[in-house]
């Protein structure tokens, strides 16, 4: 039995030092992978079936979408794959990596453009399948920002719109109920937040997800106001995190804790909690996205038994002295294709209908994205309370003056360690001069690419 | 209620080398002065064992040796999820990886985590094995409540645990304020004793595998020595410390190994619970890989961090397997 056992081990070993070989063997040796060919086109005619992979917009939206192409276009069937937002970026670029049969992409534009743009399609070569005056169809700002996704100034999808962050619902009818006017400064919703657990105890004032890469967003909106474009100069133009304006900004959060504008109990919450809250009425406000808008619309907020009778929103309440409303806006809901479709024709008309066709109407007033499309006007009806009206307004306008843009300073590589950098002063581990430091140290260690490095 | 009364058959002694040979737990004693017999190594037996095994090293080369090899050559590129154009950049991965503070803070918890669970383990863990292995009134429901956990993914006790850790609506603080012990409630996520008091929280609760390991261990037990010491007047006390924990040694071991190298795979508990909060204090390893992959697409630089682990996890088993062999024990 000993011997046998002995044995054994050996034997264990031996996998061991194998598994080890494997790894030492395998580090010596590298190379890559090279991108696709373009696949021939399918000329035979005849009925065409498109496959088409996408996460956005929600699978009921993209089916009746689809129907409605289908049923404009009785010789196209339209199969659709349909994925969770946070699997498809992974599921996606290995089904394009393996050229499997794609003819429509959704590329998430900030986090998939530069990574799939090996194996979909610029524009350029399918532009000829699209209206004349494509270009002149949809808004510059996304298109760039597809554009400058891909960091080498190739434009490889359409976006279908943008979006930007953050801003603030709140909770319309109780404010009425308490005699609160919609806070604009953040001094405004000190008082707004102080008058609340006075009359509410049971209501948390203001609510956003506590997660690292959310407190980003919110010191760059907040440092927006008063420095448009600091967080793009950061990423592209060197500018360090000690810059004295960044330094600043996180003081100006932290005081907002301090002051009673927001509770660091909010920092407990994981996201879809605030949501959650802000819709069952046990929060005042929420600081989301202008994704979130269709909470402004009655219809919606029935379908998704939504509690609250009335929500308005405004842009992120002013911090400081002089500034101005501020939001980081990307495009987003990118349709590309990819190599390896052998209908390229087909669908080129399908992404063409998806943003600056009929389609983009039937998705824009859904709420879930500004879409690119110039000519989109939101039907009437679709948001009924002035305060619904407003709060739309409201967005459209400060995401025709985005303070800076959501992609850039460290991307998605830096949120984590750079939200948990700012978590640090939030919760008093840090001096917002030191995190400062900290940060610079961190995004100057060589483990977050900037853009502009090699590939 | 006596200790033993309930503690597996008797099958021979685990300690009175006059009559048996081997005292390891499972394994059939063998009577003195018969020596086991013995097989030529090799011989006709090779080529079926060989088929019989050829089906598993397949598996083996295919899921793993193909996979750490992969690993290992993804370390040294700066490459993404897309794995095309690929840079070789040498040990420079690795560089980034062993000198970014959390890292080594997350490897830092890991095994802390491992020693604090092997703690738990190896004393409330067997205890409650022991207890339960008496036939103690409502065994099964005991039994029931201790090893859910352990039978159920832990992703999803971890995610309502997560919730419960809320500061304002969390159910902890709501129970702590409603039973008017609201000067205890914490703010769980936002500062460092409260995280780790809630991940060590999460770490008792997931004792059910070392209570199946003892209980096992308990039912290979040979009874008599149990039975010789309550007649010898042996204290409840002193049959756990003196002859019960001893004679368990064997499972002691297999509860180390297998706490500490899970400890390296326990991403869910951590990522659903804390999320690595406040500030990525509570992170460990495979959440430190795990951001560097998803979503953010530094994919040699995660593999990097992979294959580090890899190496701690090799070193700490060799170690485990030097020591066992040096003490000459057998494994349950």
């Amino acid at each position: 039995m000993r011997r046998n056992l002995t044995r054994g081990r050996r034997l264990m070993i031996a996998a061991l030092v194998a598994a080890v070989l494997a790894v030492v063997t395998a580090c010596s040796d590298s190379g890559g992978v090279g991108g696709l060919e373009n696949a021939e086109q399918d000329t035979s005619g005849g009925p065409v079936t498109l496959q088409y992979w996408t996460w956005f917009p929600p699978e009921a939206t993209v089916k009746e979408l689809i129907a409605a192409y289908e049923k404009a276009n009785p010789d196209i069937t339209i199969e659709l794959h349909q994925y969770a937002a946070g699997d498809y970026r992974q599921s996606a670029q290995l089904a394009l990596n393996s050229g499997e049969d794609i003819d429509i992409v959704g590329v998430q534009v900030a986090a998939m453009t530069k990574d799939v743009r090996e194996t979909v399609r610029p524009v350029k070569e399918w532009a000829e399948n699209l209206p004349d005056d494509w270009e002149s169809q949809l808004r510059e700002e996304p298109l760039d920002q597809a554009r400058a996704a891909a960091e080498d100034g190739e434009l490889y999808e359409l976006p279908m719109g943008s979006m930007g962050s953050v801003v603030m619902y709140y909770n319309a009818a109780l404010l009425d109920e308490l005699g609160i006017d919609p806070p604009t400064t953040a001094e405004e919703l000190t008082a707004a937040s102080k008058k609340i657990r006075a009359a509410k105890p049971s209501i948390t004032p203001a609510v956003f997800i506590g997660e690292p890469y959310w407190q980003l967003e919110m010191l760059w909106t907040i440092i927006g106001q008063t420095n448009p474009m600091l967080s793009d100069r950061v990423s592209s133009e060197g500018v360090d995190w000690t810059d004295p304006e960044i330094v600043q900004g996180l003081a100006d959060y932290k005081a907002m804790f301090a002051n009673g504008a927001f509770d660091t109990s909010t920092l407990s919450l994981k996201a879809p909690r605030p949501v959650e809250l802000f819709g069952s009425g046990k929060a005042a406000f929420l600081f989301d996205g202008s994704w979130r808008a269709a909470l402004l619309s009655a219809d919606y907020r029935k379908q998704n038994k939504i509690a609250v009778k009335d929500v308005g929103a405004l842009p992120f309440p002013i911090v400081r002295d002089g500034g101005k409303p501020a939001v980081r806006t990307g495009a987003e809901g990118g349709l590309a294709i990819p190599k390896a479709s052998t209908h390229v024709k087909e669908a080129a008309d399908f992404i063409a209908w998806m943003t600056m066709g009929e389609g983009a109407d039937l998705w824009g007033e859904q709420l879930l994205l500004e879409p690119a499309k110039k000519s989109f006007v939101l039907p009437d009806g679709v948001l009924a309370s002035p305060a619904a009206k407003a709060g739309y307004q409201a967005i459209q306008d400060v995401l025709q003056t985005p303070s800076s843009n959501r992609a850039p300073a460290g991307g998605a590589d830096f949120n984590n360690v750079g939200g948990n950098g700012v978590l640090d002063v939030l919760n008093d581990y840090k001096s917002p001069k030191d995190a400062a430091a900290a940060l610079q140290t961190e995004w100057t260690s060589g483990r977050y690419p900037h853009p502009g490095d090699d590939d | 209620m006596a200790i033993g009364q309930n503690l597996g058959s008797p099958e021979g002694s685990a300690t009175t080398g006059d009559t048996t040979r081997s005292a390891g737990l499972g394994h059939r004693p063998v009577p003195a002065g018969r020596a086991p017999r013995r097989r030529r190594p090799g011989g006709s037996h090779a080529l079926p064992a060989l088929a019989f095994l050829a089906p598993l090293l397949v598996f083996y080369a295919t899921y793993f040796v193909y996979a750490i090899g992969f690993l290992g050559k993804a370390s040294r590129q700066r490459i993404g999820l897309s794995f095309v154009n690929a840079v070789d950049v040498g040990w420079e991965n690795f560089r980034l990886v062993v000198t970014d503070p959390n890292f080594q803070r997350a490897l830092v918890n890991s095994l802390g985590y491992a020693l604090f669970h092997i703690a738990v383990a190896l004393t409330l863990g067997f205890l409650l094995a022991m207890m339960l292995s008496t036939g103690v009134r409502f065994r099964k429901t005991f039994y029931i409540v201790f090893l859910v956990p352990a039978l159920i993914p832990m992703a999803l006790f971890a995610t309502v645990f997560g919730q419960m850790l809320e500061t304002r609506d969390g159910a902890i603080n709501g129970l702590l304020r409603n039973v008017g012990l609201g000067a205890l409630t914490q703010d769980w996520l936002g500062a460092t004793v409260p995280a780790y008091t809630a991940v060590a929280i999460l770490l008792v609760y997931a004792i059910g595998l070392p209570i199946m390991y003892y209980t096992a261990g308990a039912s290979a037990m040979d009874l008599s020595v149990i039975e010789s010491a309550v007649l010898d007047g042996a204290r409840t006390g002193q049959i756990f410390r003196l002859i019960l924990f001893p004679l368990l040694k064997n499972v002691h071991k297999t509860v180390i190994l297998s706490m500490l190298l899970g400890a390296f795979r326990g991403f869910d508990i951590i990522y659903f619970s804390t999320n690595s909060q406040p500030g990525g204090r509570t992170g460990i390893v495979g959440t430190y890989i795990y951001s560097s992959t998803v979503g953010v697409d530094k994919v040699g630089f995660a593999a990097a961090a992979s294959v580090i682990v890899l190496l701690v996890a090799l070193v700490i088993s060799i170690i485990q397997l030097i020591v066992t062999r040096r003490s000459g024990s057998t494994y349950v």
